[in-house]
């Protein structure tokens, strides 16, 4: 492949990107801040911030199903304050709806793709900033003003929103649900979507625009790939449940009746059908929208850290790119028991099983990858493998939900709680640790302790499994999901134990997260300083100094390479080390380390 | 001192393994059991049970292939082990996961395709007839047809379950109809069509002993069969499985399956009794709708 073919020549890179003056006023380095690293590290913060907040519901929601109608110590009587503690059905209601909204649209999102994605796409491609730096500074802003919205919510009349993460009307509508808590709760939906659109504008166009001579769609690292193609996905469908919520918000609000029918529907009557295909023509994709990030920094992770190349790179381009367009026709999974007809169900069943083909093909690779390697066990690659297997898992505990005679049983049940926390919560949250062990260096120029992280890791994933694992046996047993006491039911009643026994793994899961915590910030501060490329890793963001300088690249690389050289063994013979970096000839003889990098001759 | 030493290795084993523990809580019958499915009661129910389980196995085995994969990685092709430099990208190698891919797809998801489409048409969802199921049925016959077929109107509010049947003259909305609020009764041995509605939000009607699932929706009449059993007399729950506002839990209703003889008497006493309490007045105990004949 010859380089710079579908790209900018070097000069004219250097001119598309001028050097700005770095900021010096306080409000232009941190608030106002234009720079995409700055930017990554303010979406990195709010996101913790949330990721904490719906990691405490979820503890709330473990506490109820192991001790319902008991009060909730120590915090119980500081939140619950007119009932003594104890969490009320209401309030149960309001608790998982916005775990699970804030968890997916403020914990996952703003970490996996507003963090990951502003840090690594510009320096990962070679490029000194995004294509749109204001519109991403707009990006977090909207982003934020979406927090305020749903933190509101707790405190208005009635409680927050109560309806379901997936709000489904009529009872996200004023029929099931009254008060501002679910209006604000949906306008935080919408005015985050706005965010996210933004973001993945942004996002596409670097990719296309922005990549450094010689960087070539096949020569981009996985990361980007995942993260590009979460954007296009993004700009695709948010807007669907954009239209969604603002039809339901004019149904809350101004009388109209888009999901409203029935007895409860005046003359003109709509149909809550609809709230369903337009929701989940987003949803679907949208657990996408929260993996293939992920999956694009593990793929790369486990080759950087067996010291081997990516197997079948193009594969899992491939296959990626497979899945994103499989994921828009595959929805109607999540309504089989709606009463669809017979054919379009069936239809959508075929569509839904038709996804294992690439996600096998994914997994391979990423078998074949660290089979036959040097596996280097540092913090990051032992997250990276723990994805792998608590995703296993979530992959395959989803085939009975795939299929319509299954899934009837198993449709509305615990079981399918686990499935989706395996795969979109557990594992995206691994990758999301992944990450920021492996980029901290760059992002914070200090390094992050690794007895810490090893611990870190073994206990987290130990517990993630035992956790999820609890969810998915309650489901085969039978437990509906979203039940304020499931032993109401007598069927349910001797499963009590079961779930107190997933209720303690979960707090342990929690607590354990502490050591991430002052491992983060001690690092930060007392860390010791990260050279440039602390993991001996050929991809771009490793050629700056840690943490980079504002424009990022002095000279903008040319790359002549893909990312995943490693152990190459005539190369390897030649320079005494295992890896390649991007943008270093490839050595013919032994010479000296790399300084001006030249073009590949092809 | 050998207590002592049996007691901490339960402790550990009991730690090791998640639920270990409550072998000690758990009841004897099968449906106390917090690791099987509750106890299968309809004709058909075998059918997906076998169909969850056989997948959970090859899930099993895939899954374990994988840690066993992961694991000699982690601890062999480690500490300097000679890498093989190896880009995957061969036509034999990309042949290979092609194949392999197939073949797991073919196997897993084929089976569960097969099966599943097989169920629906003769079993869950087989309104029109078009195959035929043996049992009561003759070939191309449609079960909600079928003379022996109980009907029942269900409509769902929150937080209760209302139903109606024909009563003896066989049409509904009439005055001899049987009227129940959470007290769902039917015969052992025979098929219920049920036509579901629900008057505010969506509910899901759900008998996990029958496994059977059909979400109520407003404006809308939904359909759902139900087989019930041979040896199925007792008491069952019914559960609603969609998040319907704050009372959902305490959404259950009662789903009695009698012998058809005491079936029988109870349609005909109650029939007596709900057409004594029947009052024209009374508007909002007419609810219901003209049966649509499938």
């Amino acid at each position: 492949m010859s380089s710079g073919e579908h790209t900018a020549p070097a000069d004219a890179a250097q001119h598309l990107q001028p050097i700005h003056e770095p900021p010096t006023t306080f409000l232009k380095k941190y608030v106002f801040s234009t720079d995409h690293k700055v930017i990554a590290k303010q979406f990195l913060w709010a996101g913790f911030f949330f990721l904490f907040i719906g990691g405490f519901e979820a503890m709330l929601i473990r506490w109820q199903w192991a001790y319902p109608g008991e009060a909730v110590p120590v915090v119980g009587q500081f939140i619950f304050t007119s009932s003594e503690g104890v969490i009320s059905p209401s309030a149960f209601n309001s608790i998982f709806t916005t775990h699970g909204l804030i968890m997916i649209f403020w914990a996952v999102t703003p970490l996996l793709i507003g963090c990951f994605g502003n840090l690594t796409i510009p320096l990962m491609i070679g490029a000194r900033d995004m294509a749109f730096p204001a519109l991403n500074m707009a990006s977090f802003h909207a982003f934020l003003i979406s927090g305020i919205l749903v933190m509101a919510g707790f405190a208005a009349p009635l409680g927050a929103g109560s309806a379901g993460w997936t709000t489904y009307a009529p009872l996200s509508t004023n029929i099931g649900t009254f008060g501002w808590g679910q209006s604000l709760l949906v306008m935080g939906i919408f005015v985050t979507g706005i965010a996210s659109i933004m973001g993945g504008i942004n996002y596409i166009a670097t990719v296309i625009r922005l990549r450094a001579p010689g960087m070539t769609w096949m020569r981009m690292p996985l990361t980007v790939w995942g993260l590009w193609l979460t954007s296009i996905l993004n700009v695709l469908f948010v807007p669907v449940l954009g239209s969604a919520g603002i039809l339901l918000l004019l149904d809350r609000h101004t009388g109209t009746e888009f999901f409203i029918a029935g007895a409860m529907a005046g003359e003109n009557a709509g149909d809550p059908i609809l709230f369903q295909h337009l929701f989940w023509i987003f949803g679907h994709p949208e657990v996408y929208i929260l993996i293939l990030p992920a999956w694009g920094i593990v793929s790369d992770l486990l080759s950087f850290f067996s010291r081997k190349p990516a197997y079948w790179y193009r594969g899992s381009v491939y296959a990626m790119s497979a899945i994103t367009c499989l994921s828009a026709v595959v929805y109607g999974h999540h309504m089989f028991v709606s009463g669809m007809n017979p054919l379009l169900g069936k239809s959508f069943m075929i569509l839904t099983l038709v996804i294992s083909v690439p996600a096998e093909m994914l997994f391979l690779n990423w078998l074949h990858t660290i089979w036959k390697g040097n596996i280097r066990k540092e913090v990051p690659m032992l997250f990276a493998m723990g994805f792998v297997f608590v995703f296993g898992l979530g992959g395959l505990t989803g085939l009975h939900l795939g299929t319509i005679s299954t899934d009837i049983y198993l449709h509305d049940t615990m079981w399918v709680v686990g499935h989706f926390h395996l795969t979109m919560a557990a594992a995206s949250f691994l990758g999301i640790v992944a990450g920021v062990y492996f980029w901290f260096p760059k992002m914070f120029g200090r390094m992050m302790n690794k007895r810490l992280g090893q611990i870190h890791f073994w206990t987290s994933t130990t517990l993630i499994t035992l956790v999820f694992m609890g969810q998915l046996i309650a489901g085969y047993a039978g437990q509906n999901r979203r039940l304020y006491n499931p032993y109401e039911y007598t069927f349910l009643e001797h499963l009590q134990p079961l779930n107190q026994w997933t209720s303690y793994f979960a707090f342990a899961l929690f607590a354990v997260q502490f050591i991430f915590v002052y491992n983060l910030f001690h690092s930060m501060y007392k860390g010791p300083i990260a050279p440039n490329n602390p993991w001996n890793v050929g991809t771009l963001e490793w050629e700056v100094s840690s943490p980079p300088p504002v424009h990022n690249f002095t000279v903008i690389p040319t790359v002549v390479r893909g990312p995943h050289e490693y152990s190459d063994p005539v190369a390897s013979k030649i320079l005494g080390r295992d890896w390649l970096s991007q943008t270093e000839p490839y050595p013919t003889e032994p010479v000296a380390s790399p300084t001006t990098p030249a073009e590949e001759t092809a | 001192m050998t207590d002592l030493l049996n007691k901490a290795k339960r402790l550990f084993m009991a730690t090791l393994f998640l639920g270990a523990p409550m072998m000690a809580f758990a009841a004897v019958e099968p449906e106390k059991n917090w690791y099987t499915m509750p106890r299968d009661m309809s004709e058909f129910g075998h059918r997906s049970d076998w169909l969850i389980d056989i997948t959970s196995v090859f899930s099993a085995i895939l899954f374990i292939i994988m840690c066993v994969w992961m694991t000699i990685a982690y601890t062999k092709h480690t500490n300097g082990a000679e890498v093989e430099y190896d880009h995957g990208n061969g036509r034999k190698q990309i042949l290979k996961a092609g194949l392999l891919s197939s073949f797991i797809f073919l196997l897993v998801d084929g089976n569960l395709f097969y099966n599943a489409m097989k169920d629906l048409d003769e079993a869950f969802w087989n309104f029109d007839g078009a195959v035929a199921q043996g049992w009561h049925f003759a070939e191309g016959e449609s079960p909600p047809n079928h003379d022996g077929t109980i009907r029942i109107e269900i409509n769902a509010h929150q937080w209760a379950w209302d139903a109606r049947y024909a009563g003896p003259d066989g049409k509904f909305r009439t005055p001899d109809d049987i009227v129940t609020l959470n007290d769902i009764r039917v015969p052992e041995n025979k098929t219920v069509y049920i036509q579901l509605a629900s008057s505010d939000v969506i509910h899901s009607f759900s008998l996990p002993n029958f496994r059977v699932k059909q979400d109520a929706m407003p404006g809308m009449i939904n359909h759902m069969l139900v087989h019930t059993a041979e040896e199925s007399a007792g008491e069952y729950d019914i559960a609603c499985a969609q998040h319907c506002g704050a009372g959902h839990y305490l959404m259950k209703g009662l789903w009695t399956v009698h012998s058809e003889s005491d079936f029988d008497a109870w349609a005909a006493e109650t029939s007596q009794r709900s057409e004594l309490a029947y009052q024209e007045s009374n508007v909002d105990s007419h609810w219901g709708w003209d049966w649509k004949e499938k």
